[in-house]
């Protein structure tokens, strides 16, 4: 039992994790139709941004954490929005109306130059590298259940930025032109919205919050690499998927669900841990094929 | 139409182009008889004793150089004869007199320790490089004043025989291309040179095709090879088989040329269903490492799960077989789920493979420890990891799983021409135009998709046993994501739906890491720019398909209109 709920309290905080990076697919392919493949880069990029600001630190600011870690959260954030409005602009929109497949593939290019770049560029990266011990440490204790103070944080971080996001979009000017351009970007262009600055924004967002999912993934693990971006990307995907795509409120359930998927199946389904990722994979499938539309999205428009 | 931006480039540039692409011309040639490099190498001269002295031995060009003469006389030719869309054909030498003066110059400078080693030092001057790229300039700037005017098209028919001859002579040029493009820059690093001779090699290539696409021959060459399919692919795979009596003809080159052959009958099939039915597959590679993974456990391997082998045919046809199932499961939900979703489908399915493998799953992967010790083939009588010799001629090791492959690529390449000019290739094509439509006319949708998927890994399970003995060990490192983006990208730099183009495409995805050693650490990060630049500038790929072409060539006009009406408001 206190197996169970250990598991449990692991998924959530992995799932919090996955819904930071699964906003940002949500938003993107709720406004452009693009599954931006690189996006799972952009968070990984951020957490090397981290570490770097970090390393560039003078050594007295290093020792305080109060100071440290805000200044990490900015410089990774910077760094990956930096990346995804360079992305957006050079790579994404020359092929607004291109076929379908253009694009795609395109962020599948970028996803393969973005971590390289980091491997091939960033000093040592070939290998782990550790993270700065600049996190709140020790553990909550509850009952048999131990979870690390920076997980609770990242908890907290997710869900708070997920209300927020939701609120912004619900109520904001800025959240309505959103919505507009989501709906029928034509349209909403007679209305006056200008969507190149929409999608920038929407790039820009689903970066920042990649940007706190990659310094708190380091400060959780203790230890960031290059293949790092790939994989969380692929859950988040799925949890975009899972929740529905293009609903906020579906992504941060979805990724919560895929969280406690990789735990608890890594627990108890057979092959133990080495499969978790072959279950959340399944889940993938057979949501796609028997609910495309998720648990939260609308029903499917016709997609060429 | 798209007239307004060209037009406009016109005006600042229309007087200018011809003097632009004579100097250019000129210039070309003068860099060529020019010296490029003010010191010696450590490692010997730079190629072909590129600092000989201005008209010292005019007639001794070799190497490169001999590139960059040949680039100005063409120039020189196609700004004053009479050739169709000069414009084009104009901007494409332009950009290979560029490319290559600047991989050669860059090199220089690099290793020489600054500008100084391509234009003077010791009071020697080297001005080769710096003329050579401003000869390039010129020269683009030139096709842009003359005027970028559509591909040509040309009418003309040719009667049978005489379209054999033509078809029968450039497939001849394209083997002794293949030959120097293997062989240029010597066996893979023993020539500190190597990269950089066969990047300097590859800007050239890349001018003259850019010239011959633009003159428009490519075009009617693909359409007359269509015509006479049968013919094209006896006469490609009897070249292939002359490869080995070319200077190619070494174990070293056999062994890259059959990976290559693999890897192209792979991305034939995977272009069966990439661009035929237009389903995007992004875990294409697992059928591949499935029909690999049969084939080893079947043969005799220490470690292989059945303790008996079988013969190689009979094998191959069960990985083919196995793979070809797995194929159609993976193909199953497209029954429901359609575009970009399904390529999420199968990089899922492709992603479960490698895990399973990776834990050895039933047993049958022997997990990160591969499956090693798969012994060599051998059919009638002959060992196919020997040297083999025939009369007086003695072949290099390797040969036999070259011809191998290259019957695999030919009967890959009949089995998908066919298809495409079937009723299923028919039914293929309109899916991909659009599905709702094609199921609108009577094509069973579903059972045709699955129907692409099957053969597609079907083919790929061949490949892929073949692969097992060549390579004898089956490890499910060879199968991972990246070596499914590798493949789709050699569909799409090659062009969706055609098929030369998935084979020139596999050819250059898998010969340039053998050729980049230098490079190796940046190759997969270049990898990734050039798909980006690749969808960027020319989404149809080198040789598209004449379906393909139609249709993206239509929408860029609608685009062009689209902002040819924005420009006017604004």
């Amino acid at each position: 039992m206190s197996v169970l709920l250990q598991q449990l309290a692991n998924g959530v905080i992995q799932g919090a994790l996955i819904a930071l990076i699964a906003l940002g697919y949500t938003m993107v392919y709720g406004i452009i139709q693009l599954i931006n493949f690189a996006h799972g880069e952009v968070f990984m990029v951020a957490s090397y941004g981290g570490l770097a600001t970090f390393t560039l630190l003078p050594d007295d600011l290093k020792k305080s954490p109060a100071v440290a870690l805000p200044l990490m959260f900015v410089g990774g954030i910077l760094v990956a929005v930096v990346v995804a409005v360079i992305m957006e602009r050079f790579a994404y929109r020359p092929l607004r109306n291109a076929p379908r497949l253009a694009p795609l593939i395109t962020a599948l290019g970028v996803s393969v130059f973005l971590q390289e770049a980091v491997r091939v560029f960033y000093p040592n990266a070939k290998s782990n590298l550790p993270y700065p011990k600049v996190f709140p440490e020790g553990n909550l204790t509850i009952g048999s259940v131990n979870i690390s103070w920076t997980g609770v944080l990242l908890v907290v971080l997710s869900v708070g930025l997920a209300v927020i996001l939701q609120t912004y979009i619900n109520r904001s000017r800025m959240g309505r032109a959103m919505r507009a351009t989501a709906q029928d970007p034509d349209t909403a262009k007679l209305m006056g919205v200008n969507p190149d600055r929409v999608i920038v924004l929407t790039f820009i967002i689903g970066a920042v919050l990649a940007g706190v999912a990659g310094i708190m993934f380091g400060g959780y693990l203790n230890n960031i690499n290059i293949d790092m971006g790939f994989q969380n990307g692929i859950f988040a995907f799925t949890a975009a998927v899972l929740g529905g795509v293009g609903s906020i409120r579906g992504a941060v359930i979805g990724a919560f669900i895929i969280g406690l998927i990789k735990t608890v199946a890594g627990q108890y389904m057979p092959g133990g841990t080495q499969y978790d990722y072959v279950w959340i994979f399944v889940v993938l499938i057979l949501v796609l094929v028997f609910r495309p539309q998720g648990l939260f999205g609308e029903p499917e428009r016709v997609r060429a | 139409m798209s007239t307004v931006d060209t037009s406009a480039k016109r005006s600042a540039l229309a007087p200018l182009g011809k003097p632009f692409a004579a100097a250019g011309g000129v210039l070309g040639i003068v860099a060529a008889l020019l010296p490029w490099v003010t010191f010696g190498l450590n490692d010997g001269n730079w190629p072909d004793k590129s600092t000989l002295q201005f008209f010292d031995a005019p007639f001794l060009v070799t190497g490169f150089r001999w590139h960059v003469l040949l680039l100005g006389v063409l120039i020189l030719v196609a700004a004053f004869a009479p050739v169709p869309s000069k414009g084009r054909v104009v901007r494409a030498l332009g950009w290979g007199l560029t490319l290559v003066s600047f991989v050669n110059a860059a090199y220089i400078t690099v290793k020489g320790g600054g500008l100084g080693a391509i234009t003077a030092l010791d009071g020697a001057t080297a001005f080769g490089g710096v003329v050579g790229l401003v000869a390039g300039v010129l020269a683009i700037l030139a096709g842009y004043g003359i005027g970028i005017e559509p591909v040509g098209e040309w009418k003309f028919k040719l009667s049978t025989p005489l379209a054999y001859l033509v078809l029968l002579l450039s497939f001849g040029a394209v083997l002794y291309a293949v030959a120097a493009m293997l062989t240029t820059g010597g066996v893979g690093s023993a020539n500190p040179y190597a990269g950089a001779i066969f990047l300097s090699f590859l800007g050239f290539a890349a001018g003259v095709l850019g010239a011959l696409s633009g003159v428009g021959y490519i075009r009617w060459l693909s359409a007359l090879s269509e015509q006479h399919r049968v013919f094209s692919v006896v006469v490609l795979a009897a070249c292939a088989l002359l490869l080995p009596f070319t200077e190619a003809g070494n174990e070293y080159w056999m062994t890259v040329a059959a990976n290559i052959g693999i890897y192209a009958a792979t991305a034939i099939g995977l272009n069966i269903v990439v661009g035929l039915a237009g389903l995007l597959d992004l875990g294409y590679v697992a059928f591949m490492g499935i029909g690999a993974l049969v084939a080893a456990n079947f043969s005799g391997a220490a470690t292989a799960y059945f303790g008996f082998d079988l013969p190689f045919p009979v094998a191959a046809v069960i990985a083919a077989v196995v793979a070809g199932i797995f194929g159609a499961i993976v193909g199953s939900p497209t029954l429901r789920v359609r575009g970009d979703y399904l390529a999420i489908v199968t990089l899922a399915f492709g992603e479960i493979f490698t895990r399973s493998a990776q834990n050895d799953i039933g047993g049958f992967t022997n997990g990160s420890n591969a499956i090693p010790g798969i012994p060599a083939l051998s059919l009638f009588g002959a060992e196919f990891n020997k040297s083999f010799t025939i009369g007086a001629v003695k072949l290099p090791a390797g040969v036999l799983y070259y011809i191998l492959i290259v019957l695999l690529v030919a009967a890959t390449m009949a089995v998908f021409a066919n298809l495409k000019f079937s009723r299923i290739g028919r039914a293929w094509i309109a899916i991909r135009e659009d599905e709702d439509a094609a199921r609108a006319m009577g094509i069973r949708t579903g059972k045709m998709k699955i129907l692409a998927f099957l053969i597609g890994a079907m083919l790929a399970g061949l490949a892929g046993a073949v692969f097992a003995h060549k390579n004898g060990t089956v490890s499910y490192e060879s199968f991972k994501f990246l070596e499914s983006v590798t493949l789709l990208a050699a569909v799409i730099l090659g062009g969706m739906g055609s098929i030369p183009g998935a084979v020139l495409g596999a050819a250059l995805l898998f010969v340039l890491p053998e050729k980049l050693r230098d490079f190796e650490d940046y190759r997969l990060m270049i990898f990734g720019l050039a798909l980006i630049l690749i969808m960027r500038f020319r989404p149809v790929g080198l040789i598209p398909d004449a379906h393909r072409r139609a249709e993206m060539v239509e929408r860029a006009d609608e685009n062009a209109e689209e902002a040819h009406v924005e420009a006017k408001k604004a």
